[in-house]
């Protein structure tokens, strides 16, 4: 890898650029899948290639290619700097960087059992142990089961001297159960939505989720919701599980907390942002409950690393300081416009992406409450679990979100369960009316594998450590 | 960059390292470039070069899939059929779909223009240029892309699957702001050269104009005129939710074959032929693309196949195939809406309080069984008086069954417009009025 990114380093410096680095990237993903009894895949995917991205003239051009012969990587190179030179036609003013102190080093995630050595046929009897224990419930009729390794070696060097390996390493597995009936149809997920829950971290995290134990208990909540009442409407308390206060959190402050954004980068797709740069320091974002951060070296999340897709070290950053809105996701590029350094949150969805602001681990930090305080302190109002449906607008103020798993409180009980629950509201009110969040011992790290951002888009993984947590007055409706 | 092999190169060479039973090879070499521009200057500039070989081995009802990327068609094709052939080694015995046999359908053409599989990015940057150009000339700022895309795929099988198709796609995309308000408009083809990127521009430009400093409206029920930015949205999600053979077979599709759903105006269909449409020849199991009529004056009449579902329903693929083996089932890839005879002002004319919506946005499903979706508005949201638009009005968030909404359509345009949906494939839609849509927030 190294003679590979010298090589490009070198052709795009002989072609005339200003700056350049190269990402080297050698990425291997095994995918499993049962669905319904029968093993439905076993596949394994290597994907290897380079990207070199270079300012030349004062713009940016970028190339990447999985050719990986000298002569390919000179002509990646050099069309690079011809792609930065047409950028240069319209003009505009050249392209500033916060300065940076060139990086030497490796990063490895760590593990305690690496999830490849592990065999094909303990993974695959997992899978069919959790498919049986599902298929005790007859109503589900869709029963399907997942395991995802990915093992990604970087290798990052650029024109001013930074070189960086580094191996990140994830496990993912997950349960759907879906029950019909004559007229309807719901689905449980376990222990996430979007297919499985994901971490950096090696089979011991497989171990953790204990797919097995959960399978029948998932498919029975599955069968359960095709004759629960409907959620009740009104607006009402709503307490958030960890994997929807995940959601929550990147939807309505990851996004809208991405400085590009801001700027407007993203403003002909995902949009822009509410939270503008003259609300820095001083606009109440949330109640004093509500603090969250970026940070890049939290044990087993999807957004941890050594450095990022710049070479900037990995650290964490207050995005919300005890309710205030107080920091950004930045690049380099996009900090020197705020006069600050990069604090390290450009990544690229492997070697064929130019690196972009993408989320970390956006976590919202636990508080001291409890999810049976929360509950037994609720008069009236609904546990909502597990994402079912979700959608916020462009600036991300109006969202609306669905679950799969309502459970309707009165009176600080659990009284019964209640099927297509809708909560919507606009950000900042919502997040004022936080009251409580649940404590260390109930906090997870989450992740989240399919956010999607830029153009061509990319999909990145990203972690969310969240807790159960109680919002007041919050519209609540059943989906019609 | 040049190319080491072509794609059909390289599957033949995949097979040549089957060890047992029977392999397909699926071959993707792609050779795309995006021009990013945000507040009129170029910000993100791209080229990817890639070549990906899929390939699934099926023996002695076991199957295995590998897949990478590369260059060397004979090291690509070992690496993968032996990592293929190892997992299907190791696979439990199953009920392992066939793999198809050659079919005697003819081999339709394939979009694609040498003008687009040549561009340059000067000529990318030439084009951000003119639009950039014409949103300062009215004081505003410009942000959108514009794409050019080759793609060469090939399948081939060791049951004599043999089909290789090179395809082209331009795309151009704008939204236009000014100080309180914005517009949008986009264009794709086949060829770089039917890209009006001008009327592109002009279309924003207009549609940014008229959308400043947007009120506040109180969300309920509207009639809606939808322009067909926002009718691919829908169409698209019924594609996901309801139009393929699986959904219908694992009892989770809105279709009920043979019962009006829908306002008889209402002629949805798949067309892979439609020349308006990136046609092209065959599926990612080389099957033949089939057109296939969903929905025929409001009736539900079909549905879409690959071989697994095919085989299930003792029915022939219609060619709508994904790479297989896959947990979603086929595709909808070229989703068509039938013109009606109405221009957009006809449309409007009959509203006596309505909406105007130029696009959707974060379009999700709510209830898929019931076609329930929710999104927001975005960039062109029009309050309709006495037949004509008025102001612009602030985005709202809807939810709202499709269905429902396409049962209660009261006029369709006869001009139509291609547009990319979330999931990238074209639509070909018009415009659509609807007599009742339920605004929500």
């Amino acid at each position: 890898m190294r003679d590979l990114a010298e090589r490009a380093l070198d052709a795009a410096a002989a072609a005339g650029a200003e700056y350049a680095e190269c990402r080297v990237v050698d990425r291997s993903v095994q995918h499993l899948v049962v669905k319904n009894g029968v093993v439905a895949a076993i596949e394994s995917d290597d994907d290897e290639g380079l990207g070199v991205r270079v300012l030349a003239g004062g713009a940016w051009g970028f190339a990447a290619t999985c050719r990986l012969d000298g002569g390919s990587i000179d002509d990646c190179a050099r069309l690079a700097v011809r792609i930065a030179r047409a950028s240069a036609r319209l003009g505009s003013a050249p392209v500033r960087l916060a300065p940076l102190a060139p990086a030497v080093g490796d990063y490895r995630t760590p593990t305690r059992i690496d999830p490849f050595a592990v065999s094909l046929e303990d993974k695959l009897d997992l899978l069919l142990r959790v498919d049986a224990n599902m298929a005790r419930v007859p109503q589900v009729r869709v029963r399907e089961c997942s395991l995802e390794f990915d093992r990604e070696h970087r290798y990052f060097a650029s024109s001013d001297g930074a070189r960086i390996e580094q191996t990140i390493i994830e496990s993912g597995g997950g349960i759907d159960a879906t029950a019909t009936s004559d007229d309807d149809v719901q689905r449980r997920s376990y222990p996430n939505s979007f297919g499985r829950h994901q971490l950096c971290a090696g089979w011991e995290a497989i171990e953790s989720f204990d797919l097995a134990g959960n399978a029948e208990r998932i498919a029975a909540e599955a069968a359960a919701l095709l004759t629960a009442d409907r959620c009740p409407s009104g607006v009402m308390t709503v307490i958030l599980d960890g994997t929807q206060a995940a959601l929550q959190v990147h939807e309505s402050c990851g996004h809208p907390t991405e400085l590009d954004r801001v700027l407007g980068a993203e403003a002909s797709f995902a949009g822009m942002s509410f939270l503008t740069p003259d609300l820095l320091g001083s606009f109440r974002y949330g109640s004093d409950q509500v603090t969250i951060t970026a940070d890049s070296t939290r044990e087993q999340g999807l957004g941890t690393f050594g450095w990022d897709d710049e070479g900037v070290p990995a650290r964490r950053v207050a995005l919300v300081d005890t309710g205030i809105f107080s920091g950004y996701m930045t690049s380099r590029e996009s900090a020197a416009v705020l006069g600050q350094e990069s604090n390290g949150t450009m990544r690229a969805d492997g070697w064929s992406r130019l690196p972009l602001i993408r989320m970390t681990n956006v976590n919202l930090e636990a508080g001291t409450s409890s999810l049976e305080e929360m509950i037994a302190t609720t008069e009236r109002g609904v546990f909502l679990e597990t994402n079912r449906s979700w959608s916020i607008d462009d600036r991300r103020l109006n969202f609306q979100f669905g679950t799969q798993n309502g459970w309707e409180i009165v009176d600080g009980k659990r009284v019964r369960l209640v099927r297509n629950a809708l909560y919507s509201g606009k950000t900042p009110e919502f997040w004022r009316s936080c009251d409580a969040v649940a404590g260390p011992d109930e906090w997870r790290m989450w992740g989240v594998v399919n956010c999607g951002k830029g153009q061509p888009v990319q999909s990145m993984h990203v972690g969310h450590g969240a807790a159960p947590c109680r919002f007041r007055n919050v519209k609540v409706e059943a989906a019609l | 960059m040049t190319i080491a092999a072509s794609s059909a190169d390289v599957a033949a060479a995949a097979l040549r390292h089957v060890a047992v039973g029977d392999a397909e090879a699926l071959v993707v070499d792609t050779d795309e470039q995006l021009t990013r521009f945000a507040g009129n200057v170029i910000h993100q500039n791209v080229a990817e070069r890639s070549l990906r070989l899929h390939a699934r081995v099926v023996h002695d009802n076991r199957m295995g899939v590998g897949g990478a990327a590369g260059s060397d068609p004979d090291a690509l094709g070992k690496r993968v059929l032996e990592a293929a052939e190892a997992a299907r080694a190791l696979s439990p015995p199953t009920d392992v779909p066939p793999l198809p046999d050659p079919d005697t359908g003819p081999d339709g053409p394939a979009a694609f223009s040498s003008a687009t599989a040549t561009a340059t990015p000067e000529l990318r940057a030439d084009m951000v240029k003119e639009i950039a150009g014409r949103a300062v000339a009215r004081g505003l700022r410009a942000y959108g892309f514009v794409s050019t895309a080759r793609r060469e795929t090939a399948v081939a099988s060791t049951r004599g699957v043999d089909r290789t198709a090179e395809s082209t796609q331009a795309s151009s995309v704008v939204v236009m702001m000014g100080d309180s308000g914005s517009g949008y408009a986009a264009r794709h083809a086949a060829d770089i050269d039917a890209l009006d990127i001008g009327a592109m521009a002009d279309e924003a430009v207009d549609t940014c104009l008229r959308n400043q400093n947007a009120e506040t409206l109180e969300p309920g029920m509207y009639e809606v005129v939808l322009a067909p930015y926002a009718v691919v949205d829908m169409l698209e999600h019924l594609g996901w939710v309801g139009f393929s053979a699986l959904a219908v077979q694992e009892h989770r599709s809105f279709m009920r074959l043979g019962e009006r759903l829908m306002s008889e105006s209402v002629t949805i269909r798949d067309d892979p032929r439609d020349p308006e449409l990136f046609p092209y020849p065959f599926d990612y199991e080389g099957v033949s693309t089939q057109p296939v009529d969903l929905v025929r004056d409001g009736v539900c009449r079909g549905v879409l196949y690959d071989t697994p579902t095919a085989a299930r329903d003792g029915v022939a693929s219609s060619g709508h195939s994904l790479p297989q083996p896959n947990t979603f089932g086929p595709y909808a890839s070229h989703l068509v809406m039938l013109p009606g005879d109405n221009s957009v002002a006809e449309l409007i004319a009959p509203v006596r309080r309505g909406l105007y919506v130029t696009r959707f946005w974060y379009v999700r499903d709510v209830d898929p069984l019931r076609t329930v979706i929710t999104g927001m508005t975005r960039e062109g949201t029009f309050l309709i008086e006495d037949g004509e638009l008025r102001r612009p009005v602030r985005d709202l968030r809807f939810t709202q069954s499709i269905v429902n909404a396409l049962a209660d359509v009261r006029g369709i345009s006869s001009e139509r417009r291609v547009e990319l949906g979330e999931g990238e494939s074209g639509v070909l839609a018009p415009w659509l009025r609807i007599g009742g849509f339920a605004f929500t927030s």
